[in-house]
C-alpha cells in the first residue's frame, strides 16, 4: 500500500522527480490543501476507502506510512 | 516576445473590461512590514539588479494581427522605481492612494513593479509596498520575486525559473473542443440558479477600495482550532472559501431576499504542483467555478463539507482540464469579447465574489535586505461584476483578511454586515474565563 501511495503522490500530486520514501515528510515535499484533496480522491479510486474531512489531520498525512496506517484502520 | 499564458489572457480580458467600464487598472499591492528601515543603497541596488535581470519588469502586452495572439514585449533592462515616503500611521490609506495613482500600465512600455518604502510613525518598523499588475504576476510570482529581493546582492536564487511559456498543455482546437465541453455544460447549468453578486446594475462601479483585518497570533490560533474542529485541520481551501461565501451571501441576501441567492465562487487554483519551481512571471492558475446554494451556507461546517464535495466533484469530472482547454480555445478571442458569453448567460454576473487563500506569505523569505519580515499581506483590487473579493494569507502566525470592493458596490452598513459575519465565523473571541 505504501508503494502504491508513493506512486500516486509522484504521478498525480507532487512533482514527478520528488525524492520520496515511505517516511518522507509529505508537507515538506510540497503537499498542500489542494494536493490533499487530489490524494483523497485517488485513494477512493484506488483503494475504495472514502475519507471524511475530519480524517484529514496533519498527523495522518505526514508520510506515506502514516496514510497507510489510517487506511488500514478504516478498511 | 514571450507568449502570454492562457491565464494571462483571462486576466487581460478582465483588465480590458475594467478599463472599458471606468474601473481603472487591475493592480495589486503586497505589503511587508520590516522590523527596521533597510539601507537605501541596498534597496536601490536590489531594484537595479532585478530590472537588469528581468526585462519583463518593463514589458507591455499586445495582441498581434492576424493571429490575435497576445504577447509580452520585454522592455528596457532598467531599475525598478523605488520611492521613499514620509512616515505615516495609516498604511492602508497610503496603499489605497498608491494603487489609485500608480503609473503601471501593461499596455505601454514602462515599469511593471513599483517599490515604495514607508517608515512607521512610532517604533522602528518600515513598510515595503510592492505594486504590480495582475496580468503579469500572481501571488505566487510575487512570492518568488520577494525571494529574489531577499537574495544576497548579485546572487539569483537557485529556484528562479525563466518565463518560457504556458503551464497548460496546448491542444489543437479539434482536440480541445471535446475536452472543454464538460465545463461549458457545467456553465450552462448556472443560470438555473439565482446567482448574484454585489455589482450594482446601474451606475459606474467606482474606485478600488479595501479593508484589511489583522488577527493576532492568539486569535489566529483560535481560528485554526475552530477550523480543525469544524472541517479538519488540513482543508484550508474549502473552509476559508465557505467563510468568504457566507459573508458575501449575508450581504447579497439582504439586497435580494427572495429567492435565496446562490453563490458562484471563482477560485484560482495553481497548476504547478510545486509553486516554488514555476516561472516567476505570468499567471499559472485555473479558475474553478463552484456553485453553492443559499441553503448550503447555513453554517461553516455544513458549508465547507458541501464545498469539499464540490471540489472533489470538480476534480473527478476533470473540469480543471476542461477549463484549461476552454481558456486555450478562448485565448485568441479579443479581450473585449472574452467575458461576454459568461455575463450573457448569467444576466450580467460573472461570479458572486473572488476568493483566495495564499497560505503563508511570504512562503520562504523571513528576512529582506537584512531586516526581519514581521507581517505581510496582499491587497488585490477586484472588478465589478462581481464587485467584491475576500482574500486570506498568513504571516508569522497571524491571519490577514483583505476585503476588496469597488466604490458603489458596497455601502457602509453592508460592509459592517460583511465584516461582522466574517469575524463571527472566523473567531467569535476567546472563551469566557
Amino acid at each position: 500500500m505504501e508503494i502504491q501511495l508513493l506512486t500516486l503522490l509522484r504521478e498525480q500530486i507532487l512533482a514527478p522527480d520528488a525524492l520520496l520514501d515511505a517516511d518522507s515528510d509529505l508537507f515538506a515535499a510540497g503537499l498542500d490543501s489542494m494536493g490533499i484533496m487530489q490524494l483523497v480522491l485517488a485513494i477512493e479510486d484506488h483503494f475504495g476507502i472514502a475519507l471524511e474531512p475530519t480524517d484529514l489531520s496533519r498527523e495522518h498525512f505526514q508520510s506515506a506510512n502514516r496514510i497507510a496506517a489510517l487506511l488500514r484502520s478504516k478498511s | 516576445m514571450i507568449p502570454a499564458t492562457i491565464s494571462d489572457c483571462f486576466l487581460l480580458a478582465l483588465e480590458t473590461h475594467m478599463r472599458r467600464t471606468g474601473q481603472g487598472r487591475h493592480l495589486a499591492a503586497s505589503v511587508l512590514v520590516l522590523d527596521a528601515s533597510p539601507d537605501p543603497a541596498a534597496i536601490t541596488a536590489a531594484a537595479a539588479a532585478l530590472g537588469q535581470r528581468h526585462p519583463l519588469l518593463h514589458a507591455h502586452i499586445r495582441r498581434h494581427f492576424p493571429s490575435l495572439l497576445a504577447h509580452w514585449h520585454p522592455g528596457a533592462r532598467a531599475a525598478v522605481p523605488v520611492t521613499w515616503h514620509e512616515a505615516t500611521a495609516d498604511i492602508h490609506s497610503l496603499t489605497s492612494q498608491l494603487l489609485d495613482s500608480s503609473g503601471i500600465d501593461i499596455f505601454r512600455p514602462g515599469p511593471n513593479l513599483e517599490i515604495h518604502l514607508v517608515p512607521a510613525t512610532s517604533g522602528n518598523d518600515c513598510h515595503l509596498i510592492l505594486l504590480w499588475p495582475h496580468a503579469l504576476f500572481d501571488a505566487v510570482g510575487i512570492d518568488l520575486l520577494i525571494d529574489e529581493l531577499a537574495a544576497a546582492p548579485g546572487e539569483a536564487p537557485a529556484r528562479s525559473q525563466p518565463a518560457t511559456g504556458d503551464s497548460a498543455a496546448a491542444l489543437p482546437a479539434s482536440a480541445a473542443w471535446p475536452v472543454a465541453k464538460p465545463i461549458l455544460e457545467e456553465m450552462r447549468g448556472f443560470p438555473a440558479h439565482p446567482v448574484r453578486s454585489l455589482r450594482q446594475a446601474r451606475g459606474p462601479a467606482g474606485a478600488a477600495r479595501f479593508k484589511v483585518i489583522h488577527f493576532d497570533t492568539a486569535a489566529t490560533a483560535r481560528i485554526r482550532q475552530r477550523m480543525a474542529a469544524t472541517a479538519g485541520e488540513l482543508l484550508l481551501l474549502p473552509y476559508f472559501a465557505t467563510i468568504a461565501a457566507r459573508a458575501a451571501h449575508a450581504v447579497i441576501r439582504r439586497r435580494h431576499p427572495s429567492p435565496d441567492p446562490a453563490i458562484l465562487l471563482s477560485i484560482p487554483v495553481q497548476r504547478h504542483p510545486d509553486p516554488s519551481r514555476r516561472p516567476l512571471f505570468h499567471n499559472h492558475m485555473t479558475p474553478w467555478s463552484l456553485l453553492l446554494e443559499g441553503g448550503e451556507l447555513m453554517d461553516p461546517a455544513s458549508g465547507s463539507k458541501a464545498l469539499y464535495r464540490k471540489y472533489a466533484s470538480f476534480m473527478r469530472r476533470k473540469l480543471p482540464a476542461a477549463m484549461d482547454a476552454l481558456m486555450g480555445l478562448m485565448h485568441r478571442c479579443p479581450s473585449w469579447l472574452y467575458l461576454k458569453p459568461s455575463t450573457h448567460y448569467l444576466k450580467g454576473e460573472l461570479c458572486s465574489l473572488y476568493h483566495s487563500h495564499t497560505g503563508s506569505f511570504p512562503a520562504r523569505a523571513r528576512m529582506l535586505l537584512g531586516k526581519s519580515i514581521t507581517a505581510a499581506w496582499h491587497v488585490p483590487t477586484v472588478s465589478s461584476p462581481p464587485g467584491i473579493g475576500i482574500f486570506f494569507s498568513e504571516s508569522a502566525g497571524q491571519l490577514h483578511t483583505t476585503i476588496s470592493w469597488r466604490e458603489n458596490t458596497l455601502d457602509t452598513a453592508e460592509l459592517a454586515i460583511l465584516e461582522s459575519t466574517l469575524r463571527a465565523d472566523l473567531d467569535p473571541g476567546p472563551p469566557p474565563p
